[in-house]
């Protein structure tokens, strides 16, 4: 196995119509349609025609019209604490799976990620379900004494979106914490007790620096899940839990503007690609480890 | 080893405990209803019952669904195999173009469903495509295709070169070497990114809303349904996806972790 992954093609020669094959694929089929998408933000729409003239109008309206701005912003401030508190919720797990030894670890590890095999609709609609008036969430804290009836405060709003998509999410911000937790050399950790630092010394300032990057990747996972997630705010938004994703996806059904839908997801996509490259600029930032 | 004193051991424990109940309570609520009735928000336990999923053989909407789930499933599968394995065969190795290429072939991964979605319904419409399961397959592929190529890459960047030399060497022609060398050794790598493709497809639910016709896959049937409020044999056939899906995984784990690692940890 001495030659293995060392990059050197197995032999085999390409006639040009593979070749042709082999690129034509990818950029018909990915390339392209985005390509036009990104053209399309440029067009308008006249009594459900689209114009096939360039403009700015798309772009104008999101950045002049009182509507569009303000559930951009609250879009992402809501992403942004769906990541927050999935971060809080995963951290003291991964870190609790990294306590463990041997198989448990691992089998743990799995049975955390199982529940991302179950149908992504089907888990929407039972979280609404235990969110709702009749709810278990309901039932459990009028039980506990903590409200005295049923409480519409979390379903058909915006909180009811934010708790579902964390619930969603939260095995996307496990798994790379975990793996940078894992990562961490533990002669680091030896020798930060041997200098004499107590358990908390060496968390602050050995253990919790080098799992940052993994803190990042995660945050940037879920606040780009939950942004792209339309499916979401449209079933347990309601009417007050309006997001941008739900904006966007109107757009393309009963507003019926394909051209300012596609300067809203190029709005979209930009907000991506910040939190992609966020993540990978400080998630990658593994000097320390061994 | 982590050294950590009893007590935020108990915290964090307490911590995942918590994690773990918020993750599998919306899995348990469909499958403890498929077995007993619910009424007004309240689980009747003294009557468990499989009328549900009596119920469900006769729900002849779902059943089109499924068998319309299972054809894309599979049409996708085989195309995402297919060229997904060619890619890999063919950009494996330092070519130019590969890692703009390769890049490419990530994007359907990377961008939110929403906008990959979008693209392709308006790129249909421009290429004068009729929505139908068609453009579903089609973009099932397109997201699904990034998946085979890095298990196939994956196992190829593992594979002795030697092999391929000894096969020369041993007078076999091109094709025989592909045929008897490279292909049985992909095999398994195959297989399993063809069950993560099938589960991935099985699920898919944002892309296709956007690219679907009239007829459609089971999560979009399902969507449609929940919005209006549905009947309990939903809930069945909920529980029946969950068991097929986390038997689908299991055996993608078989195929994809290396025999000696699989052995060690059992």
């Amino acid at each position: 196995m001495s030659s293995a992954g060392l990059g050197r093609p197995i032999a085999f020669r390409w006639s040009p119509l593979v070749t042709a094959l082999a690129f034509a694929l990818p950029v018909v089929f990915v390339l392209a349609p985005l390509a036009i998408f990104l053209v399309y933000s440029f067009f308008s729409v006249d009594q459900g025609q689209i114009v096939y003239a360039p403009t700015l109008a798309n772009y104008l309206r999101f950045f002049t019209d009182p509507v569009f701005l303000p559930v951009f912003w609250r879009t992402i401030v809501l992403c942004l604490s769906v990541a927050a508190i999935s971060i809080l919720l995963a951290y003291p797990t991964a870190y609790f799976l990294t306590t463990l030894h041997g198989r448990w670890r691992y089998v743990l590890l799995m049975l955390l990620m199982v529940p991302l095999l179950m149908s992504y609709v089907i888990k929407i609609y039972a979280i609404r379900s235990i969110l709702g008036l009749n709810g278990f969430l309901n039932k459990a804290l009028v039980g506990l004494g903590i409200i005295a009836e049923p409480s519409t405060l979390f379903v058909f709003n915006m909180n009811a979106i934010l708790l579902t998509l964390t619930l969603l999410l939260i095995p996307f911000a496990i798994l790379p914490i975990f793996l940078a937790l894992e990562r961490i050399p533990q002669v680091l950790l030896s020798a930060s007790h041997d200098l004499g630092a107590s358990n908390l010394q060496t968390f602050l300032r050995i253990t919790l620096p080098l799992s940052l990057p993994g803190v990042a990747s995660a945050a940037s996972f879920v606040f780009v899940l939950a942004i792209g997630d339309f499916l979401t705010p449209q079933m347990v938004g309601g009417i007050s839990g309006f997001t941008f994703g739900r904006i966007l996806y109107s757009q393309f059904g009963t507003a019926f503007n394909w051209p300012f839908g596609a300067a809203l997801s190029v709005a979209l996509a930009m907000v991506v690609i910040a939190a992609i490259l966020a993540g990978e600029r400080f998630g990658r930032n593994r000097g320390a480890s061994l | 080893m982590i050294v950590v004193p009893r007590l935020s051991t108990i915290l964090l424990a307490a911590v995942t405990g918590v994690v773990a109940v918020l993750l599998y309570s919306p899995l348990f609520v469909p499958i403890v209803s498929s077995f007993f009735p619910v009424a007004r928000g309240e689980v009747d336990w003294s009557s468990p019952t499989v009328s549900t999923y009596v119920a469900l053989a006769g729900n002849h909407e779902i059943l089109a669904a499924l068998r319309a789930t299972l054809v894309v499933g599979l049409c996708t599968v085989v195309l995402a195999v297919v060229s997904g394995t060619l890619l890999a065969l063919y950009y494996h190795g330092r070519r130019a173009g590969r890692s703009l290429l390769q890049f490419i072939v990530f994007l359907p991964f990377l961008t939110p469903p929403i906008i990959s979605g979008l693209a392709l319904l308006i790129f249909f419409r421009e290429i004068g495509l009729e929505r139908s399961l068609l453009t579903v397959i089609v973009g099932h592929t397109v997201f699904v295709l990034a998946i085979v190529y890095r298990t196939v890459l994956t196992r190829l960047q593992s594979m002795s070169r030697t092999l391929v030399e000894a096969s020369y060497d041993l007078g076999a022609t091109k094709w025989q070497t592909f045929w008897r060398v490279i292909l049985p050794n992909l095999s398994s790598a195959m297989a399993g990114g063809a069950i993560l493709a099938f589960a991935l497809s099985f699920d898919e639910t944002m892309i296709t809303i956007l690219v679907t016709g009239t007829q459609t896959t089971l999560p979009v049937r399902l969507w449609a349904m929940m919005r209006l409020g549905f009947s309990p044999d939903i809930n069945a056939l909920v529980a029946l996806i969950l068991m097929f899906t986390v038997l689908l995984c299991a055996l993608a784990a078989r195929f994809l972790v290396p025999r000696q690692i699989a052995t060690q940890r059992s």
